[in-house]
């Protein structure tokens, strides 16, 4: 299909993408250059005041910090329970993994906003924790769980736990065993074993599930505003916020800082885990 | 030695226990309450009824949103797969700084955060006047492409190159080699995408989120205006019970076509 009739094919994809993705992102960019109008969308003066008034804001920067202690908090704890249940699920026989696996997959797909609301049914006034601490006599009125912090945390983390669990399973299954035998038959423990080879090996799973539950972290708004309410806010919402009160520029100029730290932070996560050539056949 | 052998199983174990646990009660939990006789959730529920799902279907924004969504998933999952198709079957067999590229910008969606692309194209919309259904359609194709893309660039590139060249020298024109050649041994490729492109459109937030309009809303904005401004009224689990019953037909469906190996591994 090597023809110039072959070459067209690209034509229709890069059109889309170059339309419709592209260049309304540059359109952002451009107009978080320009300083606010009270008619237009946007002024005609260029200006890089509305990124200099987010950083003199200690508002902001609080929210910054919040949106990055938060996101910290969620890698942390989908790492930690996320590894040795990717590590669980490679040990299966394949046929069982893959069942496993597949029932990981399937919250994937459903709706943010249902599984959110899950939460809110778990965690509310009259939700299931609620009623079942006072049914028990553990309470005499329902705590305040929602709208906080923690529930964001918690909510968030457990939705994006099947990314990382996926992630690392899949790196784990291909390791090659031999490795790992290579090692003991050399005399070492299983707690060397797993240090010294399995883990250093796993490092590219690990980095593509850091990167996707970094990334979707940073983007969750409807998570965020079901399970945060209106006090435990982070930088997404305040995008949102900035649209519906028609401030475009200073909007814009919020959308890409956020995006600006999704940049940074996959750019420090590839350098600290540089995934590795992991070769073998495979579990 | 053995001791830590079993406290890492019991580690494992335990944390899939967990895990699996914090994963799917939310969404039982869902399921459960949609069935609730009363007019609030109780658990245990003290009956089983129907009355929340027929209660969806009585309400008219419930109902449009629910018909707008699969209009658009349907639509959206077509147009994206067309699209990503094409794409796959020109970087299938080039390789080059040029095909990396225009590779990474195909999949880019995937991890660009998605609410970015709705304010960017919300702005684009404005200054052009773009009307909502078509401008919602295209913001739902940039984010199923690359699914679509990715399953067929992986069965494209399975495909031995020389059943093509001697479909042409046997005389057949590029058309008549891609329809009566290529498409039946990429097809499972192609539907998978698509099922997966119909399923993201279906579930999509961040984008729809700023292109609804008044009377134009897909069921997941529905379901979150209506958590945001009237609380949790059970027909929200209703509504959300039928989007779960519908991925779990269409992640079976997948499931039949490609097998399960597959789709793990597209992901």
């Amino acid at each position: 299909m090597k023809s110039a009739w072959a070459s067209a094919l690209v034509v229709p994809p890069l059109a889309m993408t170059a339309l419709f993705f592209v260049a309304p992102v540059l359109y952002l960019f451009w107009v978080s250059l320009h300083e606010a109008s009270p008619s237009e969308l946007y002024g005609a003066a260029l200006t890089l005041q509305n990124y200099a008034a987010v950083f003199a804001d200690s508002f902001y920067v609080a929210i910054i910090r919040r949106t990055l202690a938060v996101a910290a908090v969620i890698l942390g704890l989908s790492l930690v329970i996320g590894y040795p249940v990717a590590y669980f699920v490679a040990l299966l026989p394949p046929r069982r993994r893959m069942l496993v696996l597949l029932l990981l997959l399937f919250p994937l797909m459903v709706s943010n906003v249902v599984r959110a609301y899950g939460w809110v049914a778990l965690l509310g006034r009259r939700g299931v924790v609620n009623t079942g601490l006072a049914s028990v006599g553990l309470i005499d009125a329902p705590l305040d769980l929602l709208y906080s912090t923690p529930a964001v945390v918690v909510g968030l983390m457990t939705i994006l736990l099947p990314y990382m669990i996926i992630s690392i399973a899949n790196a784990l299954a291909a390791l090659d065993t031999r490795y790992e035998e290579a090692a003991q038959a050399l005399g070492a423990g299983p707690v060397r074993t797993f240090l010294h080879v399995t883990l250093p090996l796993s490092t590219p799973g690990v980095a593509s599930g850091t990167l996707l539950v970094l990334l979707l972290t940073l983007s969750a708004y409807v998570t965020i505003t079901l399970l945060g309410g209106p006090r435990s806010k982070l930088l997404v919402s305040m995008i949102y916020d900035g649209v519906t009160a028609f401030q475009w520029p200073h909007a814009a100029a919020l959308a890409f800082i956020l995006l600006a730290l999704a940049l940074a932070l996959t750019m420090l996560v590839l350098a600290l885990l540089r995934p590795a050539r992991v070769q073998g056949t495979g579990r | 030695m053995n001791r830590a052998r079993v406290a890492g199983r019991t580690l494992r174990g335990s944390a899939t226990v967990i895990a699996t646990t914090l994963i799917l009660v939310p969404i039982a939990i869902v399921v459960v309450a949609a069935f609730s006789p009363e007019d609030y959730f109780e658990f245990p529920p003290p009956g089983l009824s129907g009355r929340w799902f027929v209660e969806f279907f009585r309400l008219e924004n419930m109902r449009s949103a629910f018909a707008l969504s699969v209009e658009l998933a349907l639509l959206a999952a077509t147009l994206s797969t067309v699209l990503g198709t094409l794409g796959a079957l020109f970087l299938a067999r080039r390789r080059g700084a040029v095909a990396a590229l225009l590779q990474g910008l195909f999949l880019a969606p995937l991890v660009f955060p998605t609410i970015i692309l709705g304010v960017a194209l919300l702005l684009l919309y404005k200054t052009l006047g773009m009307p909502v259904f078509p401008g919602l359609l295209l913001a739902h194709c940039i984010v199923a492409m690359p699914y679509g893309f990715r399953t067929v660039l992986a069965s494209a590139q399975a495909l031995d190159p020389a059943l093509e060249e001697a479909g042409q020298s046997l005389g057949a024109g590029p058309l008549r080699t891609f329809l009566l050649l290529t498409l039946p041994l990429i097809w499972q490729g192609v539907l998978s995408g698509w099922l997966f492109a119909f399923i993201v459109s279906f579930g999509e937030l961040n984008t729809a989120l700023f292109l609804t309009g008044p009377g134009v809303t897909t069921l997941p904005i529905e379901i979150f205006s209506y958590l945001q401004f009237q609380g949790s009224q059970l027909v929200i689990a209703a509504a959300s019970t039928l989007q779960i019953a519908l991925i779990v037909i269409l992640v079976t469906a997948i499931e039949r076509i490609v097998g399960i190996g597959r789709i793990i591994r597209a992901r």
